[in-house]
């Protein structure tokens, strides 16, 4: 398995909602270490595309293969594949009623099958790199957004995941809250971590992305890195949404 | 000058305010006045004197002792505890019974669903009454017990009572090791609600709630062994003796009737307040849990069932306070609860206003105090913080 | 390689609905068997064994393993009129056909004003009235004693709603008065009778209040227990009404403020309105609550539908057939609740999109 090089693969894959043809034909590789920007208009599956990698969305065709586990009707494959990419959400999807800790001890403990005192350590540890380590036995209510999603970060990060997939972990959050998560996120990139981001940050994207995939209607329009991305895009699309973006 | 006053606001506010709450006033004192004349001129002294003259008629069932020479606050006594055991033991099984079909609504399971759905539709659309009768009616035609059903051994039941073995200790002690189960929940009810346990890490909390139930258990055992009635075994199970079952516990089927009917009607509506509960919760939590890689189950007991509990206790309140009245209607099929026995009073006394004021009083105490129990236990459960709308 | 859309076929869906795992199938299969045993068992009962004519009597008196549909063969007259004299049953069919239209006419959108609605319901509850009570176009007087079974349940449920409803409004506006003495004792003369068992009120109008009133206010006994019923209804109804006009944004009224409306107007065209709309759903729970809790009437000795059910068998004649004659009115009191139920459902989520 390490001598894999690829995080993730993505070939050839279809997703239909009823009839809504949400994703068209998409190719994606993702190698280990590397970190990927996703952006596109609103609508155009780029969050849908990022939820089939851990099976919160079924695809209808094609393969998605994570870590050398392929993604198919196999509950252990699932299970394999979601204990080994954490996810951070929009809406920061925090269980209100547990405290900080509990948050972040509670898949340790159960899927993990660490201890308590194990899993409070490790817990500290990760609370303490997204600078919240006193806010532990707070609930979730009692915390700011930008708060908040720092411990949805810190939650995944327990679980010691090879991939992180970010859903969008700026758009909930006011703009005074912004930069705090995204220095969290600079610095696990720099760590090395596997990350997919689906972002509209494009500061974010141009200092730590290897790669910018760039979406629109289901499909793949163009991937580069970003100096290439952002200086010289090829697509009229790319170029219109770019205008849009940075334009004013 | 007059018209200037009249066009004040402050003025006609007061004015108002005082007409208002005088006209009340004045209504109830007209109704004790006129009450009391008319009492009195069929020879009853008003005044709660009557309370302590004995009865002089027996009563069907009764949690403690009672007879005839008994005084009429006795009585009254008894017949509140026949409510309070009435609607603490239907509110318990229709809690139980609902949470089972309103997870069957949610289940994904289409035939689940099915069951789940039939059994709300059916048994809300029917009026308790005349579901109460049905019971009534059924338990009544149940063969004598002669020839009374058998199920297991353990069970009887019988046109003439339902027998469920019993425990051969002296009802004192039950009753001392129920008051200590309600002192310890009470006792983690303020640990979890209370502000001076602010500071108090969480796992102390635990560590503590922990050892108030395990002290709970082991004063119960304490209890029971000084309580058990000497030279029987501990566990009595009803068995048939001439015409008659001997030992074990008798359910006359009037209560049991108010039972059943109690508990499957409200379970047809706390099933569906729970379901409610289970569609409020935001996908967001499950999908996040998914994410970490829990299993379904890990997921819905420790997160969606937790969430659905504290959406849904505020309307369980309400619920609870207006299935606790319904317990009236034992009176519909003779069990002597506090309705009936208010009303039995208010026949052989005559002393009617102070019986109704009785009754009132004994009905607003219980209500205000299960009201005022679940908003505790709702504020000590309720989520911390402000929640995110979605 | 063209991937088009396929619909799940019929196979596919049953799975993934009914098997999508072990756990899933083995509930399915559990349920369904339960289904089918109780479906089966009632049909057995119900129909397959079940006598259907009074004539029949003695089969089902000796046990012919199901249902004796018999009694209601022969006793339906006293269950659904009670003692109304037999010769002039037909007026109380007619009046209760009457009142069912009214309900069904009110859950037509034209009828969906206050004017409309009040006029409606008033006109038809004294077409109700006029043929029950007769004494006037040639119909004999009949008095309200010897009124009974499902004509007097919906006797009681109208006039109850009819007298609940403005008290209602009277006591929401009361209770969320700006002037605090008001609105506290409002609240407490609502929060007391709401916890309150609505047995002992009726209990309470009907035998104790003609002890307290004086004898010009005591009047009849079953207009005594409509008026207490209506209070204890006014107070549930009042507390959904408020709570309808505290879900309004503050906004609309400092709206109708600013365009220099009164006190009246303001309630009447910009608050009310709207407040109902908002309460609509626990609105009809209510009245389906009300409707099915007129049968505590009986307890209190009035011959409604449910007393005349217990009648009904209550003769050595029909004495072992209580299941079929309660499944009978059951089944009456169901349609009724089940139809009103369903129409506050597809209310509830017409309203959602609406407001979407």
């Amino acid at each position: 398995m390490s001598d894999l090089s690829h995080a993730v693969r993505i070939s050839r894959m279809e997703k239909f909602y009823g009839a809504f043809h949400a994703l068209k034909d998409i190719n994606l590789e993702v190698g280990k270490g590397e970190r990927v920007v996703i952006c596109g208009p609103s609508g155009s599956g780029k969050s849908t595309l990022i939820r089939c990698i851990n099976k919160l969305e079924n695809h209808q065709s094609g393969s998605i293969n994570v870590l050398g586990t392929e993604l198919d009707d196999n509950l252990d494959n699932i299970d394999e594949i979601r204990r080994e990419t954490g996810m951070v959400f929009q809406h920061f999807n925090l269980f209100p009623h547990m405290t900080i800790l509990e948050n972040c001890t509670l898949a340790p403990r159960l899927v993990r099958k660490q201890s308590q005192p194990d899993a409070e350590e490790i817990a500290m540890e990760y609370l303490t790199k997204v600078k919240i380590p006193d806010q532990a036995e707070k609930f979730p209510g009692q915390l700011s957004g930008g708060q908040q999603q720092r411990v949805a970060i810190a939650r995944a990060l327990c679980m010691k995941p090879e991939i992180m997939l970010f859903d969008e972990p700026t758009s909930a959050l006011d703009p005074e809250m912004i930069s705090e998560v995204l220095d969290v996120m600079i610095a696990l990139a720099n760590e090395g971590m596997t990350m997919i981001c689906v972002t509209h940050e494009m500061g974010f994207a141009r200092q730590v992305a290897d790669r910018v995939v760039f979406m629109a209607d289901g499909q793949v329009i163009e991937e580069a890195p970003p100096s290439e991305f952002f200086d010289r895009p090829r697509h009229d699309r790319t170029r219109a949404f770019l205008n849009q973006i940075l334009g004013h | 000058m007059m018209v200037s006053i009249l066009k004040q606001k402050t003025y006609r506010d007061a004015t108002n305010q005082v007409l208002f709450v005088g006209a009340i006033a004045l209504t109830v004192l007209t109704f004790t006045m006129v009450g009391r004349e008319n009492l009195e001129a069929q020879g009853i002294t008003s005044g709660f004197g009557f309370l302590e003259r004995s009865t002089g008629w027996s009563i069907s069932f009764s949690l403690i002792e009672y007879s005839t020479s008994d005084p009429y606050w006795k009585a009254l006594w008894v017949g509140f505890l026949n409510t309070a055991f009435l609607g603490a033991v239907s509110l318990c099984l229709a809690t139980v019974l609902g949470l089972i079909v309103g997870i069957m609504r949610v289940s994904g399971n289409a035939m689940a669903e099915l069951v789940g759905a039939s059994f709300v539709e059916i048994f809300r659309n029917v009026p308790l009454l005349l579901q109460v009768f049905f019971w009534y009616a059924l338990l009544t035609a149940l063969p004598p017990p002669r020839s009374g059903i058998d199920v297991f051994g353990v069970v009887f039941l019988s046109g003439r009572g339902t027998y469920l073995p019993g425990l051969n200790v002296t009802g004192e002690m039950v009753f001392l090791a129920v008051v200590a189960l309600l002192a310890a929940l009470a006792g983690v009810l303020w640990l979890k609600s209370s502000r001076r346990f602010a500071r108090t890490s969480a796992k102390d909390k635990k560590r503590f709630t922990r050892s108030l139930l395990v002290g709970w258990v082991f004063l119960t055992i304490v209890l029971f062994w000084i309580g058990r009635i000497p030279d029987t075994p501990l566990l009595n199970l009803p068995y048939l003796k001439g015409l008659n079952f001997r030992d074990g516990i008798r359910v006359p089927p009037e209560l049991l009737a108010c039972i059943v009917g109690i508990s499957i009607y409200g379970a047809a509506y706390i099933g569906e307040i729970i379901r409610a509960g289970f569609n409020a919760i935001g996908k967001g939590q499950t999908e996040a849990g998914l994410a970490l890689g829990l299993s379904t189950w890990q997921i819905f007991t420790r997160i969606r069932l937790p969430l659905a509990i504290r959406a849904v206790l505020p309307t369980l309140t309400n619920q609870y306070v207006w299935l606790f009245k319904s317990t009236t209607i034992g009176i519909a099929v003779g069990f002597a609860d506090f309705f009936m026995i208010v009303s039995i009073s208010i026949n052989q006394s005559g002393q009617t206003l102070e019986l109704i004021a009785i009754l009132m009083g004994g009905f607003l105490l219980v209500n205000y105090s299960l009201a005022w129990v679940l908003n505790r236990v709702n504020d000590a459960i309720k989520l911390k913080g402000n929640q995110l709308r979605m | 390689m063209e991937t088009v859309y396929r619909e799940p076929t019929f196979v596919q869906s049953i799975r993934a609905r009914y098997f999508s795992n072990l756990w899933d199938g083995a509930f399915t299969l559990a349920f369904a068997s339960l289904v089918l045993w109780v479906v089966w068992n009632l049909f057995d009962w119900g129909v397959l064994n079940a006598v259907f004519s009074a004539e029949n009597r003695d089969l089902c008196a000796h046990g012919s393993g199901g249902a004796c549909w018999a009694v209601i063969d022969a006793r339906w007259r006293l269950i659904l009129f009670g003692l109304y004299p037999f010769e002039e049953q037909w007026r109380s069919a007619i009046a209760c056909a009457v009142m069912v239209l009214v309900a069904g006419f009110s859950c037509v959108p034209f009828f969906w004003s206050a004017r409309r609605l009040a006029g409606l319901w008033l006109s038809g509850f004294a077409v109700f009235y006029v043929l029950m009570r007769g004494g006037v176009f040639g119909l004999t007087p009949v008095f309200e004693q010897r009124w009974g079974g499902l004509s007097l349940t919906i006797f009681i449920f109208a006039s109850v709603s009819l007298l609940g409803m403005p008290l209602a409004i009277a006591f929401a506006l009361l209770r969320r008065s700006d002037l605090p003495w008001i609105s506290r004792t409002m609240g407490v003369v609502i929060d007391t009778i709401r916890s309150l068992p609505l047995l002992t009120i009726l209990f309470t109008f009907a035998i104790v209040v003609p002890f307290v009133l004086p004898d010009f206010l005591i009047g009849d006994k079953l207009y005594r227990v409509i008026v207490g019923y209506a209070i204890f209804f006014a107070c549930y109804q009042a507390e959904i009404i408020r709570g309808g006009m505290q879900s309004l944004p503050a906004g609309q009224e400092e709206a109708a403020k600013a365009l220099g409306m009164g006190c009246w107007y303001r309630i009447g065209y910009i608050v009310l309105p709207q407040a109902f709309r908002n309460a609509l759903p626990p609105t009809i729970n209510q009245f389906v609550i009300t409707f099915k809790e007129t049968t505590l009437v009986a307890i209190i000795g009035f011959f409604e539908i449910l007393a005349s059910g217990n009648a009904a068998y209550g003769t050595s004649e029909w004495n072992f057939a209580h299941v079929e004659v309660y499944a009978f009115v059951g089944m009456i009191f169901f349609v009724f609740v089940f139809a009103l139920s369903r129409y506050g459902a597809y209310l509830e989520r017409r309203l959602a999109v609406a407001s979407r």
